[in-house]
């Protein structure tokens, strides 16, 4: 049975008493893991969430975001994660996109949820991840079948609305089976995830867990990189996922001699931007026992590529082939296939291509055309790629204007949606800089209305109260004027060519 | 007692330095010398990138990644605590 909620029941049936999940001083067997998605799943239904329903996950990492995940599903509902540091703006209007009935959130977030529902009349309860069960409660419905709609994680668009993905449990069970597959995980296996679960290269790292029944230990972020490297040997972590913000940091550890002795590290992983040459040295070198994977992939597919790592030395700026039982090949405008060495759009086919957007028809047709079969979907990735003569795939550029900024996606449009709403601006435009820790700062340029006081300072307050955190820009430039294009659009280029410059 | 008036000093500035580079964000939060940044939320991952970058710099101390923790880092107690015991006399 190809769903999330069979992936636990087998995990709790196969090895009841073995460790799921570590987060600070709480510990979680699979059996307990098992009994509170159960448990947390007749509350939902008791408050009348039914199957097919929508419950948005508003937590930091922690024992509880994993319950109210598997508890949504054993309810037959799909979750909806949300990054812990969303406001109350933005929430809302996911949470009418969607039309969540129910929010699973904590004591900390739970006045940000209130604030919110009052603006989302779908919403028929805020509640926590672990409580008291109405003994009353009935039957349990039918479990979820493989073709359910399992979750809908929203991504910036460059529209500046955030977009929902669709995923149903083929999708993601497909999607963690290969990647489960080509990193060789096992039970044995015990994973550090720093990563929000509310971004999917995190919580992907839940699902492959369970799916392996293997151990997750769950740190709030990765602010103390000290911390990171003790739980790395206290817990005898076998695979640390990251991104370049982190193993730039990590990689220092190594650089100044003192990398703990980690015998049991077996992998690392990055994805969401490349790393730098010189980071992947260091970075061997600082954990000589673990293999790096290089990947690439997008929330519309989950993953798209890896890099087996004893190709690390030979193709360092690869990000590899295709994963298992999915295809991948770059297209010219026109839709004919690229030869070796030429740029164009990267297509996917697959199992772990999503479904389409929420409720967006048009985004829908322009990410997904109709493929080899006629059940079939292909998804238009937007990226731009080359292969070498034997297959293996090179990021070049984006076709939109997204950027990348620790590792998620900014849209420009919607800082600027933002910085527009702040009052006395007259023009916003956002672009990204390079940035050693940050991969690319965002940067905005702003005009204010000729008698408004503003200041950077008063403009980034309003942005970090309006906006999730890796949002925020990282500084803010008062302009008389911004440079245009021939045809008076700003010259986001010119711009971008500042911002790098400064 | 020389030690406190350094302690004193150390304290002073980088308090400053946390309000100009982070409390403006957040002009609500009073910050208690014993709050920890991370809990309080006015500090992120990358701004404890900032924070170690600008302990380095100003009082000359090296900062192994594996020092920055709760314990070195995690509130202006802490973070005066470190300095007063690291930097170069």
């Amino acid at each position: 049975m190809s769903t999330l909620d069979a992936d636990l029941r087998r995990a709790a049936a196969a090895m009841s008493g073995k460790e799921a999940l570590i987060a600070g001083e709480r510990r979680m067997t699979y059996a307990q893991l098992d009994a509170a998605a159960s448990a947390l799943a007749a509350r939902l239904r008791a408050l009348g969430v039914e199957r097919g329903d929508r419950v948005a996950v508003l937590l930091p990492n922690g024992v509880e975001a994993a319950v109210a995940i598997y508890g949504t599903l054993r309810a037959g509902a799909a979750f909806v994660p949300l990054n812990p540091t969303i406001k109350a703006d933005k929430l809302a209007y996911v949470l009418n996109d969607c039309a969540a009935v129910a929010v699973v959130t904590d004591d900390a977030l739970a006045p940000l949820a209130e604030e919110a529902r009052a603006q989302a009349p779908s919403v028929q309860a805020v509640v926590h991840a672990h409580g008291d069960v109405d003994p009353e409660i009935g039957a349990p419905p039918p479990p979820p079948i493989s073709v359910d709609l399992a979750a809908i994680v929203y991504t910036s668009g460059s529209t500046g609305r955030p977009k929902g993905v669709t995923l149903t449990h083929a999708n993601m069970t497909f999607a963690a089976g290969a990647i489960v597959d080509y990193l060789g995980m096992r039970a044995h296996d015990r994973v550090l995830c720093v990563i929000p679960l509310s971004f999917d290269y995190g919580l992907y790292q839940l699902l492959m867990c369970v799916r392996t029944g293997a151990t997750l230990v769950l740190e709030r972020g990765f602010a103390f990189p000290g911390r990171v490297m003790e739980l790395l040997a206290e817990e005898e972590i076998t695979g640390l996922p990251g991104v370049p913000t982190i193993f730039q940091v990590l990689a220092s550890a190594g650089a100044h001699g003192v990398a703990h002795d980690l015998p049991e590290l077996r992998f690392i992983t990055n994805t969401a931007a490349a790393l730098a040459p010189a980071t992947i040295r260091a970075l061997c070198d600082a954990f000589p026992q673990a293999r790096l994977y290089s990947m690439y992939g997008l929330t519309e597919c989950k993953r798209v590529s890896w890099l087996p790592p004893e190709q690390l030395e030979v193709r360092p700026e690869s990000v590899g082939i295709p994963i298992p039982g999915t295809e991948a090949w770059i297209e010219d405008d026109a839709g004919a296939r690229l030869p070796a060495g030429e740029v164009g759009e990267l297509v996917v086919r697959g199992a772990h291509v999503m479904q389409g957007y929420w409720n967006d028809a048009e985004a829908t047709a322009q990410r997904l055309r109709p493929g080899r079969w006629p059940w079939e979907r292909e998804l238009r990735t937007g990226d731009l790629f080359r292969a070498d003569g034997d297959g293996f795939l090179y990021f070049v550029g984006r076709r939109d204007d997204i950027l990348k900024s620790r590792g998620e996606k900014v849209a420009p449009r919607e800082v600027e949606a933002v910085l527009h709403a702040a009052g006395g601006v007259r023009t916003a435009a956002v672009v990204g800089a390079p940035d050693r820790l940050l991969g690319q700062a965002i940067v905005a340029y702003v005009v204010p209305h000729g008698d408004a006081e503003l200041t950077a300072a008063a403009l980034l307050r309003y942005c970090a109260a309006h906006l999730e955190d890796y949002m925020v820009p990282a500084r803010i430039e008062l302009r008389d004027a911004l440079p245009t294009t021939p045809n008076g659009k700003v010259d986001r280029r010119a711009l971008a060519e500042q911002a790098a410059a400064t | 007692m020389g030690d406190t008036e350094v302690g004193t000093g150390v304290r002073a500035e980088l308090r400053a330095y946390i309000e100009e580079a982070f409390l403006y964000l957040h002009p609500d939060v009073q910050l208690r010398d014993d709050d920890q940044f991370l809990e309080l939320g006015v500090i992120d991952s990358l701004g404890f990138v900032e924070l170690v970058e600008e302990v380095q710099t100003r009082y000359g101390v090296a900062v192994d990644a594996l020092e920055i923790t709760e314990a070195n880092f995690g509130s202006l107690d802490a973070l005066v605590a470190f300095v007063e015991r690291r930097r170069p006399s």
